[in-house]
């Protein structure tokens, strides 16, 4: 069951991502799928700061220098030079299935962002809300965002080991990949980066088994993570095929987005196509 | 211990919603009124708290309290909800915390905005007690604090001008609205779940609507009159909530929170609904009370003893929410954990007053003219 259960196979050989901190480092298709980023784009063209909205449980924007967001504008001001960034950072209380896309519009409209980044689905999770009823409003929210000319990158939940086995919270994790397949978005797979690293003997690697923290590190990977999703994201072709990056091409997302090339609107017909994954795994009971 | 009534029947009455409201995914979730309406049990515990604070301030006659007893009574209130709110903080980390490590599943430390106090303590330790750090579910009570806090002044200025009173707070949700105003949230981004300076308006609407229609006979009949205009606009929120209309905030032209349907700035939608909800519901309890005895005695005891019962209910629907996290929910985990709840909130509630009823050893003179000595179970807000 584990193996079934498991959102990406595991092809045994990739490379690890160089352009990471040596313990982040994780195999580009475990990290994230791609898609474009046209309103970031827009704002590095016209060369005013990217304003990013940073949305999720890790998101409460804390004061403190070693917080995720701070990390995040930190890594990707670092990964695009002569660039300003400005994260705002906002926790999001409440599942996606109950009201809390309600709120996520509220704050998209105070701020009008160019870009959200969105770690979603820990709250429904934990409520363990109906996946359909998660998928839908997710997906829901997902459109709305892109409906107003506004960038998302979606963030899936944590790995732990003791939701290894987890049907229902991996079948979760899948619907986020799922909604951000279908909605053409990046995605970064924080659950399968986590699981990998969780494989990897490092020192810092307990975080993940017995006796875990919520440390540094798994927040300053992600932060990594979603930087390097966005960037990489950013060298999207507009339409062209060819990527200027080796790894750019791969991913479903990207295939997704030709398919649908040129329309940032959102096509009714999409809504509500649920479960268009791999096999579904079954609910538990 | 005072009879069933109808304020403390309709604040267990919220108690009850706000506690299967919390428990987000439970199968009773779709049975509460939160969702057949624009507005939900949070207005209605506010506004029955204003009214509250009218009774409380006055005397068994009527007549007004002194100045400087109303002043202490809800200073002393203040301290007694800002302590409740310390203590149900202090005891939900801890429960998210162990949970984390008994089930060893690090997912539960990012509950809803706890993540923030595990990955950074030492300022988040200071926005728990400055109450700029709130969980979610748990941000009532930091409203309810900053509200009674300032409840000494709406009722002295009440007691001037209640005109002046309304033009006040009308002034301050108005300007609120318009300029966003609210309180900021640190060490993490953003402000409050619950915006003070917008829902005090429902504490002095609360308030003032205690005061006048205890001496106008004829607003009474007034309101009676409007309960038509109630229902309609009952049904109309019904309408927009089970077909999920609302405006696009994005699309909502400026001042955007006049038209949004926002919880946070309770924005005006929310209000009249509300409104609306208190001229259609008036009269129900008198024609409902003497059929539900049972049911009036218990909701009635939970609103006696609001605090205590919220915050009990507050750590009871974290335990559910971990509950049915960990045994994956479902029809008869939905009942147990809901039903075992209603039991411990009436314990609960029976228990504050068994306690405040036993003699005290040390205890002085009785004064009859005041219940100061326990403020908490009988009288106050």
């Amino acid at each position: 069951m584990p193996a079934a259960s498991t959102p990406l196979p595991s092809p045994a050989a990739e490379a690890l991502d160089q352009s990471l901190s040596p313990e982040c480092r994780v195999p580009g298709s475990k990290l994230y799928t791609l898609a474009r980023l046209k309103a970031v784009k827009a704002a590095l063209k016209e060369k005013r700061p990217i304003r990013v909205l940073s949305i999720g449980s890790s998101s409460a924007g804390l004061g403190a220098s070693a917080s995720y967001p701070v990390k995040l504008e930190n890594a990707l001001e670092q990964a695009l030079p002569d660039v300003q960034v400005e994260v705002e950072a906002r926790g999001l209380p409440g599942e996606v299935a109950s009201g809390a896309g309600e709120r996520l519009r509220s704050m998209v409209a105070e701020m009008e962002p160019d870009l959200v980044v969105w770690q979603v689905g820990t709250n429904d999770a934990l409520a363990r809300v109906g996946i359909e009823a998660f998928g839908e409003a997710l997906d829901e929210s997902v459109q709305w965002v892109k409906s107003h000319g506004i960038d998302i990158v979606l963030i899936d939940p944590v790995f732990t080991e003791s939701l290894a086995d987890d049907a229902y919270y991996t079948q979760m994790v899948r619907t986020v990949q799922e909604v951000a397949r279908r909605e053409a978005v990046p995605l970064v797979h924080r659950y399968a980066a986590m699981r990998f690293l969780s494989t990897q003997r490092t020192t810092e690697a307990h975080m993940l088994g017995r006796h875990f923290r919520l440390n540094d590190l798994g927040l300053r990977c992600m932060a990594e993570h979603a930087t390097r999703a966005i960037t990489l994201s950013l060298l999207q072709p507009e339409a062209a095929k060819d990527a200027g990056k080796a790894d750019a091409g791969k991913t479903d997302a990207v295939k997704t987005d030709h398919a649908t090339s040129g329309t940032a609107k959102t096509d009714p017909a999409q809504t509500g196509t649920s479960s268009t994954g791999p096999t579904p795994a079954p609910k538990q009971p | 211990m005072r009879e069933p009534n109808a304020i403390d029947f309709w604040r267990g009455f919220a108690l009850v919603t706000i506690f299967i409201n919390h428990i987000p995914g439970n199968v009773f979730e779709r049975y509460t009124f939160s969702q057949y309406g624009i507005s939900d049990a949070a207005e209605l515990f506010v506004f029955l708290a204003g009214w509250s604070i009218g009774l409380a301030t006055r005397g068994r006659d009527g007549a007004p309290e002194p100045r400087l007893t109303t002043v202490l009574r809800l200073l002393s209130r203040t301290v007694e909800v800002y302590r409740a709110q310390i203590t149900i903080m202090a005891l939900a980390l801890a429960m998210i915390a162990g949970c984390a490590l008994y089930l060893d599943n690090p997912l539960i430390l990012e509950w809803h905005n706890a993540g923030g106090f595990f990955a950074d303590p030492i300022q988040t330790m200071v926005g728990v007690v400055l109450l700029t750090h709130q969980l979610g579910f748990f941000n009532i009570l930091p409203l309810y604090v900053v509200l009674i806090a300032i409840a000494p002044a709406v009722v002295l200025i009440g007691r001037v001008s209640r005109v002046l009173l309304l033009a006040l707070s009308l002034s301050l949700y108005g300007a609120s609205l318009v300029f966003e105003w609210n309180f900021p949230s640190w060490p993490g981004e953003g402000d409050w779940f619950f915006d003070p300076l917008c829902w005090q308006l429902l504490l002095v609407l609360g308030f003032l609507s205690n005061e006048a229609t205890r001496e106008s006979e004829r607003l009474r009949r007034l309101w009676q009159r409007l309960m038509p205009l109630g229902i309609v606009v009952v049904a109309v929120g019904v309408v927009l909530a089970v077909l999920e209309l609302r405006p696009d905030p994005m699309l909502a032209p400026e001042p955007r929170l006049v038209f949004t349907f926002d919880k946070t700035y309770l924005s005006p939608a929310r209000l009249i609904h509300f409104c609306g909800m208190v001229l259609a519901f008036q009269g129900v309890y008198a024609l409902i009370a003497p059929h539900v005895g049972r049911l009036a005695r218990f909701l009635s005891g939970l609103g006696r003893n609001s605090l205590a019962v919220f915050s009990m209910g507050s750590l009871l629907s974290l335990a559910g929410q971990f509950v049915r996290f960990q045994t994956g929910g479902g029809i008869f985990i939905d009942i147990s954990v809901v039903g075992s709840g209603l039991i411990a909130l009436g314990f609960t509630a029976w228990f504050v007053e068994w306690r405040s009823r036993r003699p005290r050893p040390t205890r002085k003179a009785p004064d009859a003219a005041s219940s100061a000595d326990s403020p908490s179970s009988s009288r106050s807000a």
